[in-house]
């Protein structure tokens, strides 16, 4: 095995040493309760507060916004059953996307089944959502539109600040998943116009096990952890001090570098596609260039076994993800290359190949000497 | 009882693979062939291919000339267990080389 390589940064991100060494303060030196009442919960507390000032500049909002709660799965979740369920079921209607992520997608399918309605919008070709389908979709009832920023997939970017102007122009909540944007866009929930956003810690290089949901000031909603006052009674439990320090130290992080970031993964993912081409391969970039996010490819190998090459990839040291995932009676493909209509066996084809800050030329070179070593052993014959 | 060996190879998904398997094992009893079928994920082992008398891949793992026997690609499999070309192709070879 040569030496590892991981290309999923999509999936996962390592934790930077900046951050880390946060969060060792934080372990080190605040082990208080931060409700608690003497100088140790109010060393605690002090942190909290630093690093809610800190994600809150992250995302341009005023501190009191941000609820942390365990990641961005409960954010999502938090934003949909918290806004869906401060009224009557059949009085209640959702929007959101066909390809967002299963924080989303479950949590709705969960509201279906409650009674509420709900409406999947489709996307077209390159994975996008078209904000007219969504200006169509809203009823007198709609409280919630769910769009997520960059899919995770494929990596579109969706028309956000538009769907935003829409939703405002009908008085919806309007709800995006920005995991995969917080890191290499400039992320303004003002100019993004919404009202309550999802982020995680551990897609930025910070620890897993931490995320947060902007709520912007005046919104009601309904919590789904019930027990102590933490974080505006919206969630209750005591903090997860480290992880929320080690949130606030990854978008400082972040922050300082997106624009350089953005623009040196663009170049890596242009040289990436150039070498998979030049191996002489028929590759399918899936989504539009200019609307898709530099850190994610994602790539159909016509003629080739994705899950093969991905075993075999992995066996070199080569860490990628695949396009489709098993359940208990089938193999089933990625319900958003799915939506993108994409033929089945392209569906099987596709891997995706996501970068991140510790991405080297030199990686993808021995990416591509990899892959052209496995091709011939994981073509379908 | 035979010794006819069929190894049925898969990937990620656990679940198919011993399904397919499972279905291939009664389908050769109910047609008079019993035999001993395996299920290999290459998952935990791709470098080593199985000892068996034929070799059905749900996905392109091994060639014959490492197997040293047949195999047959049951991709079809996947999406429809009884996808009848895939299994007039199984029965073919097991009716060919059938050992007791």
């Amino acid at each position: 095995m040569s030496s590892r390589i991981y290309l999923d940064y999509c999936a996962t991100t390592p934790i930077h040493a900046f951050v880390r060494e946060q969060m060792f303060r934080a372990l080190d030196a605040s082990f208080g309760n931060p409700s608690s009442m003497h100088w140790a919960g109010a060393d605690s507390k002090q942190l909290i507060k630093q690093a809610r000032a800190d994600v809150a500049d992250g995302i341009g909002c005023l501190a009191d916004e941000i609820i942390f709660t365990s990641g961005a799965t409960e954010a999502d979740n938090l934003a949909l059953f918290g806004t869906l369920r401060l009224f009557p079921s059949d009085k209640a209607h959702l929007i959101t996307s066909s390809i967002e992520h299963h924080a989303i997608l479950h949590a709705a399918q969960l509201l279906e089944r409650d009674g509420y309605s709900v409406t999947y919008l489709p996307v077209d070709e390159h994975g996008l959502v078209n904000p007219e389908d969504v200006r169509r979709a809203i009823r007198p009832e709609t409280k919630l539109i769910s769009i997520m920023h960059v899919n995770n997939e494929v990596g579109s970017i969706q028309p956000i600040a538009e769907i935003g102007r829409i939703a405002r122009e009908y008085n919806v909540r309007y709800h995006t998943d920005a995991v995969q944007a917080i890191g290499l866009f400039d992320v303004n929930v003002d100019d993004l116009n919404v009202d309550l956003l999802s982020l995680s810690a551990h897609k930025i290089y910070g620890p897993k096990g931490i995320g947060a949901l902007f709520v912007r000031s005046g919104l009601e909603l309904a919590p789904m952890i019930v027990g102590g006052p933490q974080e505006r009674s919206l969630r209750a439990g005591t903090e997860n001090v480290p992880g929320i320090a080690g949130l606030g130290a990854a978008l400082n992080l972040v922050r300082g570098h997106r624009t350089e970031e953005r623009a040196r993964l663009l170049g890596l993912r242009k040289y990436l596609i150039i070498g998979l081409q030049a191996i002489g391969l028929a590759v399918i970039v899936n989504g539009l260039e200019e609307k898709t996010a530099p850190h994610v490819l994602s790539i159909s190998f016509v003629g080739v076994d994705a899950e093969m090459m991905l075993i075999r990839l992995n066996g070199e040291g080569v860490a990628v993800s695949l396009g489709s995932a098993c359940n208990s009676k089938s193999i089933e493909p990625s319900h958003v290359l799915t939506a993108m209509k994409l033929p089945q066996e392209q569906i099987e084809s596709t891997l995706r190949i996501s970068l991140g800050m510790p991405t080297s030329k030199d990686e993808l070179d021995t990416l591509l000497d990899v892959i052209t070593r496995v091709l011939p052993r994981v073509v379908v014959q | 009882m035979t010794n006819y060996r069929v190894c049925v190879i898969g990937g990620w998904c656990g679940n198919r693979l011993y399904m397919v398997a499972e279905h291939i094992s009664e389908l050769l009893e109910k047609e008079g062939y019993p035999c001993h079928v395996i299920g290999h994920s290459v998952w935990e082992n791709y470098t080593q291919p199985p000892v068996a008398n034929l070799v059905l891949q749900l996905l392109p793992a091994f060639t014959e000339a490492e197997t040293g026997c047949p195999v047959i690609m049951i991709r079809p499999m996947l999406v429809d267990l009884d996808h009848p070309a895939t299994i007039e192709k199984v029965l073919k070879q097991v009716q060919a080389d059938y050992i007791v």
